[in-house]
C-alpha cells in the first residue's frame, strides 16, 4: 500500500483509476486494472482524480465499486448514497453542475417530481406508437449514407439516429438540431481537446451551456403560447408543488436529455458496428435469423459498449458497505465497465456473443431510481437503425475508431467505415 | 391477489409495463397504474417480478 498523504483517511489502493494516462489507456489496460480489483479488493480506496479542470480542496479520493453485485446494490441503496453532490468523476464548478445536470443530480422527493413529467413519453407502449416516426429516421440515414461507399461513421449515421429522434420528442426545429447536438457533446467531451479546442475547456462549456438554456427558454416561451405533444411542453406548461419550473430548471433538465438522448446511443452504436466487423462469425448469425435474434443482440451490443463508463455517488451517512466504512461525504463512483465484464455474473465476459441469455448488465444502471429513462427508446432505435443498416448495406465495414480520452463517456469520435454504394 | 401501487416511490420507468403491458400502463401522470382488476393465478410469476424487478420499489403484490 502506498503513503496516505495528509490528507487522507486510509492510503491509497496501489492499483491505479486516477490518472490522466489511465483513462487515456485502452479498454483491455483498463479492464486488468478492474478484474485485479474485483477478484481482490471488490471497495478500494483511490487518491483523487489527476488533472481535473476544476480543483476542489476537500477531495481526498473516491471509493471504487467495481463487481456487479456491489454496483446493483449501491444504485439501490440512493438514501445512502446521494446523487445531489454530483455525478461525476470529474470535479466542475457549481454553476456548470446546475445548469447541466437536473434530475440525474437530485435525490427524492424533487427528483421524483420532476422525473414524472417526461416519463411518460419514454414507456415501452409510447415507443411503439414513435416507431414508426423512429424508422422513417433510420431510413432517412441509410438512404443519405446509401451511395457513398465511405463515411465517417460517427458523424454520418451513429450521431444522427439519437439525434432526430430526441430532437423529434424535444421538438427542436430542424435548422438547430446539429448545433444542438454539437454542443452538447462539450460536456462530455470536455477533457478532450479535439472536442472542446485548445481554449480553455471549462469556458468552452459555460459557452455550451450559454447556448443550450438560450434555446430551452426560447422554445418553452413558445410553447406556453402554443403547446405541442413533445417534451418541452411538458416542462414548460407542467407545475411541481404548485409552481412553474423556471427557465433555469427548463433549461437544466433541457442540457441533461439533449446529452443524454444524443451520446449515448451514439457510441453504443459506433461500438456495436465495430465489434460486428471484428466478429464475422457472430454478424453471420445475427443475420440468420435477424428478426428473431435482435432484441437480444441489442442487450449484447450496449453490454460490449458500456456508453457510460462511469457514475459518481456520495456517502450521505457513515455506512457499511462491502466490509468497508464508507465516511459520511465522500465521493464513491460505480465503475459500469467493470461490472459488464465480472466473471461471477457473465460466462467468458470478454466475448462478444450475440446469444448471451440471460444478459443482467447494467449498461442501462443497476435498476436504481436513476435508471435510464431512455432506455426503450435506446433499445427501439439500436434494433430499428441495425436493421436497416445491415439489411441495406449488407457488406458495411467499420474501420479504426479514434476515441475519446474521457472517463464518463465511453466514445468514439472518428470512426471510417466502408461498403459497396447502393443507388 | 392484488398489487399495490406506492404513487409516492414510483417515477413511472415502465419496467412494469414491459413485463405486463395488459396489466399495468404509466398514465399522463408519470405513475404506473393497473388497467385491469383481474388478475389471475397464472399471471403471478409476471407480477412478482415486476414488484421486484421495480425500480424505486413501489409495487407490492399481495394475497
Amino acid at each position: 500500500m502506498s503513503r496516505p498523504t495528509n490528507e487522507s483517511p486510509r492510503p491509497y489502493d496501489p492499483v491505479d483509476l486516477s490518472s490522466r494516462a489511465f483513462w487515456a489507456g485502452t479498454d483491455t489496460e483498463r479492464e486488468t486494472a478492474f478484474a485485479e480489483l474485483r477478484a481482490k479488493r471488490p471497495v478500494s480506496w483511490h487518491r483523487p482524480l489527476e488533472d481535473l479542470l476544476f480543483t476542489d480542496p476537500n477531495d481526498t479520493g473516491f471509493w471504487a465499486i467495481v463487481r456487479h453485485a456491489d454496483l446493483v446494490e449501491a444504485t439501490k441503496r440512493h438514501e445512502d448514497l446521494i446523487s445531489g453532490e454530483g455525478i461525476l468523476m470529474e470535479s466542475l464548478p457549481p454553476e456548470l453542475l446546475e445548469a447541466g445536470q437536473s434530475i440525474i443530480a437530485m435525490d427524492p422527493p424533487r427528483h421524483s417530481k420532476l422525473r414524472r413529467l417526461i416519463s411518460k413519453a419514454f414507456t415501452p407502449k409510447q415507443m411503439k406508437r414513435i416507431e414508426d416516426r423512429i424508422r422513417a429516421n433510420a431510413r432517412m440515414i441509410v438512404d443519405d449514407l446509401a451511395p457513398k461507399g465511405e463515411a465517417d461513421f460517427v458523424a454520418e449515421c451513429a450521431a444522427l439516429m439519437p439525434m432526430h429522434n430526441i430532437c423529434d420528442m424535444m421538438g427542436i426545429p430542424y435548422a438547430d438540431r446539429q448545433k444542438v447536438a454539437h454542443e452538447a457533446a462539450m460536456p462530455t467531451g470536455v477533457s478532450d481537446p479535439d472536442v472542446v479546442g485548445e481554449g480553455d475547456p471549462v469556458q468552452r462549456l459555460f459557452e455550451a451551456a450559454g447556448y443550450l438554456h438560450d434555446m430551452a427558454k426560447r422554445l418553452a416561451a413558445q410553447r406556453r403560447d402554443e403547446p405541442g405533444d413533445d417534451l418541452i411542453t411538458a416542462l414548460a406548461v407542467s407545475e411541481v408543488d404548485g409552481a412553474r419550473l423556471t427557465d433555469d430548471e427548463i433549461g437544466a433538465f433541457f442540457v441533461l436529455l439533449c446529452i443524454a438522448g444524443n451520446d449515448t446511443t451514439r457510441q453504443s452504436t459506433s461500438h456495436a458496428m465495430k465489434a460486428l466487423t471484428d466478429h464475422p462469425a457472430q454478424r453471420a448469425w445475427l443475420m440468420a435469423d435477424f428478426d428473431g435474434r435482435i432484441t437480444g443482440a441489442v442487450e449484447e451490443f450496449v453490454r460490449w459498449a458500456t456508453p457510460i463508463m462511469t457514475f459518481r455517488r456520495t456517502a450521505a451517512r457513515d455506512i457499511e458497505f462491502g466490509g468497508q466504512t464508507i465516511r459520511s461525504g465522500e465521493k464513491v463512483i460505480l465503475f459500469y465497465s467493470s461490472a459488464n465484464r465480472d466473471e461471477t455474473v457473465f460466462d467468458r465476459p470478454n466475448e462478444f456473443d450475440l446469444s448471451r441469455d440471460p444478459n443482467p448488465h447494467v449498461g442501462f444502471g443497476g435498476n436504481g431510481i436513476h435508471h435510464c429513462l431512455g432506455n426503450q427508446l435506446a433499445r427501439t432505435q439500436l434494433r430499428v437503425l441495425f436493421d436497416e443498416l445491415l439489411h441495406r448495406l449488407p457488406d458495411i465495414q467499420a474501420g479504426e475508431p479514434d476515441l475519446l480520452n474521457a472517463n464518463f463517456i465511453h466514445g468514439i469520435k472518428r470512426m471510417p467505415c466502408t461498403f459497396t454504394p447502393q443507388r | 391477489m392484488k398489487i399495490h401501487i406506492d404513487e409516492d416511490k414510483c417515477t413511472g420507468h415502465g419496467v412494469c409495463e414491459a413485463i405486463r403491458e395488459d396489466v399495468f400502463e404509466v398514465g399522463d401522470d408519470g405513475v404506473a397504474h393497473l388497467i385491469t382488476e383481474e388478475l389471475t393465478e397464472d399471471m403471478r410469476e409476471d407480477l412478482q417480478d415486476a414488484c421486484d424487478q421495480c425500480p424505486t420499489q413501489a409495487l407490492r403484490l399481495e394475497g
